[in-house]
């Protein structure tokens, strides 16, 4: 039996554990991707989202044999890009960070909503980002920022 | 590969699930919630036989590892579906979380599992031994058992397609997203020529399976619009007597109350 193997930002990459371990752990554990949080391990929270094959996803509802062949993208991959530093800008700008635990998975979300809607609507960015619990911004700043980010980042999406 | 299979198509997936212990693995989103690492997996998310939305006279044939959203975006869906799938948990879960999966879990709360019950849909299941089709309230045997060999798949679910249109469909969960539902309730009533020829009604997430009534349903079948308004208390005191309902997240008392209400509120949004 062979090595489970997919791209992780942009590099190919194998895993040789076992097909039932969690994409989450694997993330954090194996290849040092700190950036994706456990807050539930069930699906409930967002704050493990990364992005597979282009959806956004729970890495900790997906086994490792599922992500054979595909294509994972973590914030350590998305903060090289042009999007990112317009949605870094826009939730400083709106402080839409405060603890942080969950900004790595709402800006994932973010780029999700964007990447498939360039010019949402305030609703469809709730809806958007409606998998992704903060305790502490009460997610109006969140909202605001990805509209912002939807002006700002005009023709980026 | 340690504790998983790669089926490269729908003959390889059987034969695997044929000699080998394994669970069938689509989407994820319940099996690892579930948490039992020495499972071994069989996945099939990608095999291309489970991964159809098609049509033919009777009805929308949906994939078994066809995930939420890509029923969403597709023209051949019904709304009746679309609704109910449009409130599971969040896009995150949606991208992931498939037909079969849902059906596989083998829970009354399965949201689209209802609209099956609410319109008679069929499961279409396959082994080596050759495929069955089942009526899905037949599917369901009882709170988690289902009529699936350990040898078989299930493959799509067959949803019918003509007189669908005329539904109501109403969750109750404890918040907008991200919810299980306490109590679902979608129905079928459609009136041709002021008679109704077709009144169902199924009820999720109160009991071990999906609940329907179809000696019930039948009272309204036949009558005028009107006639079917002055018998709506009656029928409604029926239900009240027969549903027996069991305490789970939330009280059997509550669920009940919550029934029979979205069932008041279905008719009279028909005018009954």
């Amino acid at each position: 039996m062979s090595d489970i193997s997919f791209t992780l930002n942009g590099r190919p990459v194998s895993y040789g554990g076992s097909a039932t371990d969690r994409l989450l752990d694997v993330l954090r554990d194996t290849f040092d991707c700190k950036s994706v949080k456990c807050g539930c391990k069930e699906g409930e929270c967002g704050a493990c989202s990364v992005l597979m094959d282009g959806k956004l996803i729970n890495s900790c509802c997906v086994a490792m044999g599922a992500t054979q062949g595909s294509d994972i993208v973590t914030l350590e991959g998305f903060r090289t890009t042009e999007r990112y530093k317009v949605l870094d800008k826009v939730f400083a700008q709106f402080s839409a960070v405060q603890c942080g635990f969950c900004t790595p998975g709402m800006v994932m979300a973010a780029e999700s909503v964007l990447a498939q809607n360039p010019h949402p609507t305030e609703d469809e960015v709730r809806e958007g980002m409606s998998g992704n619990l903060c305790r502490c911004t009460g997610y109006n700043a969140i909202v605001n920022a990805v509209l912002a980010a939807a002006k700002e980042g005009n023709g980026l999406w | 590969m340690v504790n998983g299979f790669y089926p490269q198509n729908l003959d390889e997936a059987l034969d695997l699930l044929s000699k080998h212990d394994v669970v069938p693995y689509a989407g994820g989103t319940d099996l690892m919630v579930q948490d039992k690492p020495n499972q071994t997996y069989l996945f099939v998310g990608k095999l291309p036989e489970l991964r159809n939305i098609s049509e033919d006279d009777e009805y929308v044939r949906i994939g078994a590892a066809v995930t939420f959203t890509e029923a969403l975006a597709s023209p051949l869906v019904p709304q009746f579906m679309k609704e109910a799938v449009s409130r599971i948990a969040a896009p995150a879960i949606r991208n992931a979380g498939t037909f079969g999966g849902n059906l596989g879990n083998g829970s009354a709360k399965a949201d689209s599992v209802l609209v099956e019950y609410a319109t008679g849909a069929k499961i279409c299941v396959a082994s080596v031994r050759g495929e069955r089709v089942i009526p899905v309230e037949r599917f369901y045997k009882g709170r988690k058992e289902l009529d699936l060999a350990p040898d078989e798949l299930i493959l799509e679910v067959l949803l019918p397609k003509l007189g669908i249109d005329d539904y109501y469909y109403h969750k109750v969960g404890g918040r907008q997203a991200l919810a299980i539902s306490r109590v679902s309730f979608g129905g079928l009533l459609s009136v041709e020529d002021g008679v109704i020829t077709r009144f169902t009604c199924a009820f999720g997430a109160v009991s071990g399976t999906v609940l329907r009534y179809p000696d019930l349903e039948a009272q309204l079948v036949g009558r005028t619009v009107e006639e079917a308004r002055g018998a709506s208390e009656k029928v409604i005191a029926s239900y009240a007597e027969r549903m027996q309902l069991t305490r789970g997240r939330v009280s059997a008392e509550y669920r009940k109350d919550v029934c029979l209400n979205l069932l008041g509120d279905f008719l009279a949004s028909k005018g009954i």
